[in-house]
């Protein structure tokens, strides 16, 4: 991130309430919201703006997350801008829905707070809840801080409307949620001008009297899934275009991943969220001892931007992928992409894969330090490594 | 934005997938009965009127009461309402206020002049109906509307039997009975006021001078209390007592009169008493708790400052001077497994004395069946009637209220007059329409969805001041305003009648409900018996039942 703040609008704003700015900026019609800790404040902080006149969004309570996301897909196939968000076990319960979704081709822009899934309870931050999401068709992307994530929602719902699949973006439980920052916020008019409305290829009208999602052959169900497949591989270069432009709106350009100190490098960190700021200061720690360490921070996750991987990590001799979150029997999922995005590439780094911080316990900059020290020149093993 | 539109986007349906074949149980819409119907004497359609006074169809609320009853603004007044002890809301929060709401009705009825329609034919058969009381009055006013010529033979030289000469004015005006007695009067019927039909050999006329006869000649002939002697001048009769007016009320009275009886004629003459100005006492075998009197009614006379000796009995009454010394004993009331049934043992030394001027004794009255020897069965305490129609023993003869039941309830006549009415069409009529009453069973409780019900505590009657009833015979009850009957019809669960409020239309996941103008039909071919509308239907007018066929 750091990157420089042009607009003078700053205001102190947490994690939520950045995202709640966000939506208000990109003036959604509808909102179906159900509360779940900790992503509620996005939701107090809506109907604050909404009972102050501030929001035309429609907002809708209804009474569970399965039925927010069936809310969001009716309203979002007759052709409105729908805005959700939620978190963990209310991500769970979307689950089918995220689905009909994707497979609906709905440009729905849905905000999930990472957060551990039960059993056992808990309320800390962890990504398996929204990376377990990763095959119903939506688009995925990670913030790192307050100021992202209300840069994200907006530039989400240009990716989204431009490739008709819904967008969800992630940021880590109070990590972020709560954290509270000085966040720019950017001019009304501006964001008008970055995201307007587009018209939809296919949406609800009794006038047109089609349907979206009716019963189908085989090979019609197919031929979506082909269609979406066209759509998925847009997204790339659409999420360049929208950070770009983003970027000459406000001065804080974005891409699909951010490099941080990767010239020359010979071992870079590879995360995705809050993990990337203190990726960052490991690597300034790092190279000031003498260790030519960077950072690959992920942005977009779904679809995965692997030829810019491989670009960027075309001479670098060792990657060390954090992962804050667990898939049991596997291990690291973010570790996993990278392998799958490299088995078999010339020149592929050593990849090592580590569980940082799962369930969101502490990872001090010098457990990070030690790990570049340790593994810089480690032999490949495809293992996943507990760190304590 | 795609310049192709969609494999997605498409001109089929989700008709092609006939769901219904999936289906194990299938939701039934059909009306039924509520527990209030069910409960109620005269058979009210209570659910339909109370909905047709939400709506503010106040006039159509009036026509569906006047089909079973043609008193609704009495019935308000004084029914002894099963109908809401039997009620679904009773375990919500309270039980709907359907008498006050009746009375709404019946008193809006009388002040806006509205009227019985003409019968539609005129029929040549011909009935009498003996005794001008709520039986007779309700089986005239039944057979006029369906063209049949009534000659009503009254004993007395007014009609209303009961209503007229055994309910006092502050629980019933006289306005409102002469209101819808005229009501009745006016379809055409021969009256004969002052025309007792003395005995067997009277009634074996009518029976061959008309095509049937509807006897309701009510109970005239009090029960005789042991140990009371009732030749003596401080022993007086309460249905006389209650017939006669204040003057000579007051003139027969002491200072300090003890009503012996627990029922609403005890409380009736009691409080009639106190308005007399006089100390009163009532006297009752039942222990507290188990009086037959209404709730009301003990209430009401309690706040007027009449005392109870519950769980007692008179064994003897002396009287000297003008004044008269009681003798009696507390007693073991015990509730017996029959129904009405109960033992009162005299408790030993439990005796005591009570120094009065009057003893009014009310405990009840017996019909008098003497007099039809010889042509009807009168070996039991009532008039043996078989079936729901008030048939007799003898054909051509039908009989209903008090001389046919022992229950003693207004209402309860009313409804014995409207159902023999329906059988004696039926005996004479060709082709006549009666229609059979419901065999569905009731809907209760557990088939309403209370979610749609907001709690809302019942709206109560006012009463009048307690210092002002005891100078006035005027009502003590006083009506709803329209503000409050409005909010108390909306209280109506409409227990198992449809209001036609979509729920089941918007809530099916598989647009399988079809509207039409008078209720929901259910599209068997895409139906997958998922049970959404019934869990979502206010009113329990839906309901599962299993279906082996699909």
């Amino acid at each position: 991130m750091n990157a420089p703040i042009r607009n003078e609008n700053l205001q102190l704003l947490n994690g939520n309430h950045a995202v709640a700015w966000g939506v208000r900026l990109a003036s959604p019609d509808v909102a179906p919201l159900y509360p779940i800790t900790p992503q509620t404040p996005i939701l107090e902080k809506l109907i604050d703006f909404k009972s102050a006149d501030l929001l035309g969004t429609e907002i809708l309570t209804p009474e569970s997350e399965h039925s927010a996301m069936a809310a969001a897909v009716a309203a979002s196939a007759t052709g409105a801008r729908v805005f959700s968000a939620t978190s963990s076990q209310g991500l769970l319960l979307m689950h089918e829905l995220l689905h009909y979704a994707a497979g609906s081709r709905l440009p729905i822009v849905l905000f999930n707070v990472n957060r551990t899934p039960a059993a056992p309870w808990g309320f800390w931050p962890d990504q398996i809840d929204s990376l377990s999401q990763r095959d119903t068709g939506w688009v995925q992307l990670y913030s790192e801080t307050p100021q992202e994530s209300l840069d994200t929602v907006i530039q989400a719902f240009r990716i989204a409307e431009a490739s008709e699949l819904p967008v969800m973006v992630n940021h880590d439980a109070f990590y972020v949620s709560h954290a509270v920052e000085p966040v720019s916020v950017p001019d009304q008019g501006a964001v008008e001008l970055y995201l307007p409305k587009v018209d939809r290829s296919m949406w609800l009208d009794t006038d047109i009297g089609r349907a979206i999602g009716a019963p189908i052959g085989q090979d019609g169900w197919n031929r979506t899934r082909r269609e979406m497949d066209a759509a998925m591989q847009t997204i790339v270069g659409l999420t360049k275009d929208a950070g770009k432009a983003w970027g000459e709106m406000s001065g804080r350009p974005y891409a699909p991943l951010e490099l941080y100190r990767c010239d020359d490098a010979e071992v870079v960190f590879v995360t995705m969220g809050s993990m990337a700021g203190t990726a960052r200061e490991a690597v300034d720690r790092l190279r000031e001892s003498g260790v030519a360490a960077g950072l690959v921070k992920v942005r977009l996750f779904r679809p995965m931007p692997m030829a810019d991987l491989h670009a960027a990590l075309a001479d670098i001799p060792c990657a060390l992928v954090l992962d804050r979150n667990y898939s049991p029997g596997v291990g690291g999922v973010l570790h996993q992409e990278l392998m799958a995005g490299f088995y078999g590439a010339e020149n592929a780094p050593r990849i090592f894969g580590f569980l940082t911080g799962v369930g969101g316990t502490n990872v001090p900059v010098e457990m990070l330090e030690k790990l570049a020290v340790d593994y810089r020149q480690a032999k490949q093993n495809n293992n996943p490594i507990w760190v304590e | 934005m795609n310049s192709q539109p969609s494999t997605l986007w498409t001109h089929l349906s989700s008709e092609t997938n006939h769901t219904g074949t999936w289906r194990s149980a299938l939701p039934l819409y059909q009306n039924q009965p509520s527990p209030c119907h069910g409960a109620c004497p005269v058979g009210g359609s209570i659910a339909t009127w109370i909905k047709q006074v939400k709506d503010g169809d106040h006039y159509e609320a009036w026509l569906t009461l006047v089909d079973n009853n043609p008193f609704p603004a009495i019935a308000g007044r004084i029914c002894h309402h099963p109908c809401e002890t039997a009620c679904n809301r009773a375990e919500h929060d309270e039980t709907v206020g359907i008498c006050s709401l009746e009375r709404f009705v019946g008193d809006l009825a009388l002040r806006e002049g509205w009227s019985f329609p003409s019968p539609d034919v005129e029929l040549s058969q011909s009935v009498a109906v003996i005794g001008g009381g709520p039986a007779g009055l309700s089986a005239a006013y039944q057979l006029r509307r369906q063209g049949l010529q009534v000659t009503l033979f009254e004993a007395r030289e007014a009609l209303g039997g009961l209503m007229r000469y055994g309910i006092p004015s502050y629980r019933l005006s006289p306005d409102i009975l002469d209101g819808e007695v005229a009501r009745i009067t006016a379809m055409g019927i021969d009256l004969r006021l002052n025309a007792e039909v003395m005995d067997e050999k009277a009634l074996t006329a009518l029976h061959k001078d008309f095509d049937a006869v509807f006897l309701a000649t009510g109970a005239s002939l009090p029960k005789e209390l042991p140990g009371l002697d009732y030749s003596q001048s401080f022993v007086l009769d309460s249905a006389a007592f209650l017939a006669d007016e204040p003057e000579a009320q007051s003139s027969q009275t002491g200072e300090h009169i003890l009503v012996i009886g627990g029922g609403s004629a005890a409380l009736d003459v009691a409080r009639t008493a106190r308005r007399l100005g006089r100390k009163v006492t009532v006297l009752t075998l039942e222990s507290e708790g188990h009086l037959p009197a209404q709730q009301v009614e003990l209430d009401e006379a309690s706040e007027e400052g009449i005392e109870f000796i519950t769980g007692a009995m008179m064994q003897s009454a002396v009287g000297k001077d003008g004044s008269v010394t009681v003798h009696a004993t507390k007693v073991d009331f015990q509730i017996g497994n029959a129904p009405g049934g109960f033992t009162a043992a005299p408790v030993a030394g439990s005796e005591f004395t009570i120094e009065v001027n009057t003893i009014i004794p009310a405990i009840g009255q017996d019909a008098d069946l003497a007099r039809w020897n010889g042509i009807l069965n009168t070996s039991g305490p009532v008039i043996n009637i078989s079936g729901a129609h008030g048939k007799t023993s003898q054909p051509g003869i039908f009989a209903g209220g008090d001389v046919a039941s022992m229950s003693r309830f207004v209402t309860q006549a009313i409804g014995m007059g409207k159902e023999a009415a329906l059988g004696i069409v039926a005996t004479l009529v060709d082709d006549a329409d009666v229609v059979a009453p419901s065999q569905e069973p009731e809907v209760l409780l557990d088939r309403i969805n209370t979610a749609y019900h907001v709690n809302h505590g019942r709206n109560t009657q006012g009463l009048a001041e307690v210092a002002s009833r005891l100078e006035t015979f005027d009502e003590v009850q006083q009506p709803l305003a329209p503000a409050q009957a409005q909010s108390e019809a909306e209280r109506c669960f409409s227990c198992g009648t449809c209001t036609l409020c979509d729920n089941c239309f918007y809530y099916c996941p598989d647009v399988a409900i079809i509207k039409l103008e008078d209720g929901y039909e259910i599209k068997t071919d895409y139906c997958k018996g998922c049970g959404l509308c019934v869990a979502e239907c206010p009113t329990g007018s839906i309901h599962m039942q299993e279906d082996i066929a699909s």
